[in-house]
């Protein structure tokens, strides 16, 4: 097995290298700390507009860090500290100028569990609108259009002004939280294994879902399952220990990988 | 070693003794809580009990006091309330306010009267209250029932008296048992309690979003928190004297609304911050965290979706902390729940008494039928506080949430 000291000398293996002028978000040399704790080594990656890219790698090795420091999250934690840049359509949202909320204002995040406010469906959605200052029947629309494109629409037509969020089913509750985040049509979504915690019919809607989304959106995904990763992602990240190993088209990670981590992961092996 | 390696039923039988000792454990463990119940239903039972009694009554229209003439009608009724037993401040207080003295012309009519064997023209009091002539406890009064009723003299009728009646939650305080009314003491515990809340309400769940939302971990929470729950253990009447220092003396409010208030309300302020947090921790991080991820503020999230979905908690907690303050009679004997206080308060400068003062002072009083006044007044203070425990058991209910 590989050592720590070893990976961190280690050059990520690129396959088909995202051209710059594709990138919607580049990130360049980032570290990560959590306290005295390092996180990420120097991670070096692109992700291309209007793709699904994935994130696969053992737990621990940082994928959910690497996804939160997309958006900021990371700053909520206490003791966070982050070196290298993350040029989002060419502005670097580390640079001391950049307000973290108004970063994450235009990028959507979807979590691991459902989270819906205790609030109706319609308050969900609607929520981060009302913080852009949308109102009255705009807001209506806009409320509408990200429930039928979350797939959700049908279902609660007619009970979503009145039902509460959290009456849901767990993967209508998912689809709920992915209708409240592309509702302020942010261009980047993340999501955060946001299948993790649902059945495997309530999966393959999430996934139908995500593959729809790609047509506007570009997609982020940090997934347990390689399976998933497999069936909806366009480009793969493999990633251990902190360190990004190899990244590349997903059928060619998946069937010829080069690195012998990468190898060692997607056949089972470790992880 | 030597194992059997097929098992056998009795390999999984169970060991008498074990599940012995395990019903034993679970009985003695349901004790306490049957104690708890028995005596509390003996409580209220025993009060319920007092608070009802067997009287022999006469409307007495007995000649009173005569005073010379000359005299003024206020004078003379002066004198017949000294006569009567209070003092000249209390008399004087009493005759200040116009509805009272209306009412007591009532009770005590003056009369010119002609002739009497004091002189030619004298002014007579004829009192018109119910005199008690004899008191009996429930029991007594329903096994001599019979009895009683044969004997009564004339004018005299036997009554079964329920001193909790409509009048008692209206009526003033009364040197006289049978008129003494809790209405002025429900008055002056809403303007206590309303006061108070208006206090601690905003203080206290201010103080818990702080420590909850902003300060989380730091060292000022922390040293925060320790003195929070100290405040919480600190005994009423230290509050009583912190109030009596700084609100009565210091600030000059006087025995009054205001005063005891804002000492009621630092008495509640720590209940309210530690239920209140409490609220505020039972909403799941995920929760913030989604807040944050579609672009929130800390002040956003705190107050469109942290807030909101603790305010069910955070309101049982000010309720709970309401029915505290409610029962607190210390302090306030401090700060000045004056003794006798004829009128409900009419702003927050006023004389006042709460329900536990006023039952405190019924207690102590010797004429013995004030133990059923005062039982009469607990009745109302406990169906006051199952209201409000009620109230937060149903918010409870309503809004319970699974996250």
């Amino acid at each position: 097995m590989v050592s720590l000291e070893q990976l961190k000398e280690h050059q990520t293996v690129r396959t088909e290298p995202v051209p710059e002028s594709q990138a919607l978000v580049d990130v360049r040399h980032l570290n990560l700390w959590y306290g005295p704790k390092q996180a990420l080594y120097g991670i070096s990656v692109r992700f291309p507009k209007n793709q699904v890219t994935a994130i696969i790698g053992p737990s621990g090795c940082g994928k959910s860090t690497l996804l939160r420091s997309l958006n900021r999250m990371n700053d909520l934690v206490p003791g966070v500290r982050v070196e290298g840049e993350v040029l989002y359509e060419g502005v670097n949202i580390y640079d001391p100028r950049v307000d973290p909320v108004a970063v994450r204002r235009h990028i959507g995040m979807v979590f691991q569990k459902p989270n819906p406010f205790p609030k109706t469906i319609f308050e969900n959605v609607a929520f981060g609108l009302r913080l852009m200052g949308v109102k009255g029947s705009e807001l209506e629309d806009r409320v509408v259009e990200a429930l039928k494109r979350a797939a959700l629409w049908e279902e609660v037509k007619d009970r979503f002004k009145k039902e509460s969020g959290l009456r849901l089913s767990g993967g209508q509750q998912q689809r709920l939280c992915i209708a409240r985040a592309i509702a302020v049509e942010p261009p980047l979504l993340l999501m955060d294994e946001p299948t993790s915690a649902l059945d495997p019919i309530a999966t393959q809607a999430i996934e139908d879902l995500i593959l729809e989304l790609k047509k506007r959106y570009t997609v982020v995904i940090v997934t347990h399952n390689m399976q998933q990763a497999a069936r909806v992602s366009d480009r793969t990240l493999f990633m251990h220990l902190g360190v990004l190993v190899e990244e590349g088209p997903t059928e060619v990670l998946f069937t010829k990988p080069k690195h012998p981590y990468t190898e060692a992961y997607i056949t089972g092996r470790f992880g | 070693m030597n194992r059997t390696l097929t098992p056998s039923p009795e390999s999984f039988a169970q060991d008498p003794w074990k599940a012995r000792i395990d019903r034993v454990f679970a009985r003695a463990l349901v004790l306490p809580l049957l104690l708890a119940l028995g005596l509390l239903a003996l409580l209220l039972g025993d009060t319920l009990y007092r608070s009802v009694s067997v009287q022999v009554v006469r409307a007495d229209m007995g000649p009173g006091h005569t005073y010379p003439f000359g005299l003024s009608a206020e004078a003379i009724l002066r004198q017949e309330l000294l006569a009567q037993g209070y003092t000249e401040e209390e008399a004087d207080f009493m005759l200040q306010d116009p509805k009272e003295r209306s009412a007591l012309f009532l009770q005590n009519r003056v009369e010119l009267m002609w002739n009497t064997h004091e002189g030619p023209f004298r002014y007579v009091v004829t009192n018109v209250y119910d005199k008690r002539v004899a008191d009996f406890s429930l029991a007594e009064g329903l096994r001599r029932w019979n009895e009683l009723k044969a004997n009564l003299q004339e004018g005299e009728r036997l009554v079964l008296n329920p001193w909790l009646d409509q009048t008692f939650l209206t009526r003033p305080p009364s040197r006289s048992p049978l008129t003494a009314g809790i209405g002025v003491a429900v008055w002056g515990t809403v303007w206590v309690l309303s006061l108070a809340l208006l206090l601690a309400i905003p203080v206290g769940v201010g103080t818990a979003i702080l420590l909850e939302e902003y300060l989380r971990e730091g060292r000022l929470s922390r040293l925060l928190e320790v003195n929070l729950r100290n405040l919480a253990g600190v005994p009423s009447i230290v509050y009583g004297l912190l109030g009596l220092a700084l609100f009565v003396r210091g600030m000059g409010l006087g025995p009054s609304v205001l005063a005891a208030a804002l000492t009621l309300g630092l008495l509640g302020i720590p209940v309210i911050v530690v239920t209140a947090r409490e609220a505020l921790r039972a909403v799941p991080e995920s929760m913030r965290l989604a807040a944050f991820a579609l672009g929130a503020t800390r002040r956003q999230v705190v107050f469109r979706v942290v807030v909101p979905a603790a305010l069910p908690g955070m309101v049982t907690g000010v309720i709970l902390s309401a029915a505290r303050l409610i029962g607190e009679a210390a302090p306030l004997l401090l700060v000045g729940a004056a003794a006798y206080v004829p009128f409900a308060p009419t702003g927050p400068l006023s004389q006042y008494t709460v329900i536990p003062v006023q039952i405190y002072l019924w207690i102590s009083q010797n004429q013995p039928e004030f133990a059923r006044v005062a039982a009469a007044g607990i009745l109302v203070m406990l169906l006051l506080l199952s209201v409000l425990y009620l109230l937060a058991l149903y918010l409870r209910n309503r809004f319970r949430r699974e996250w």
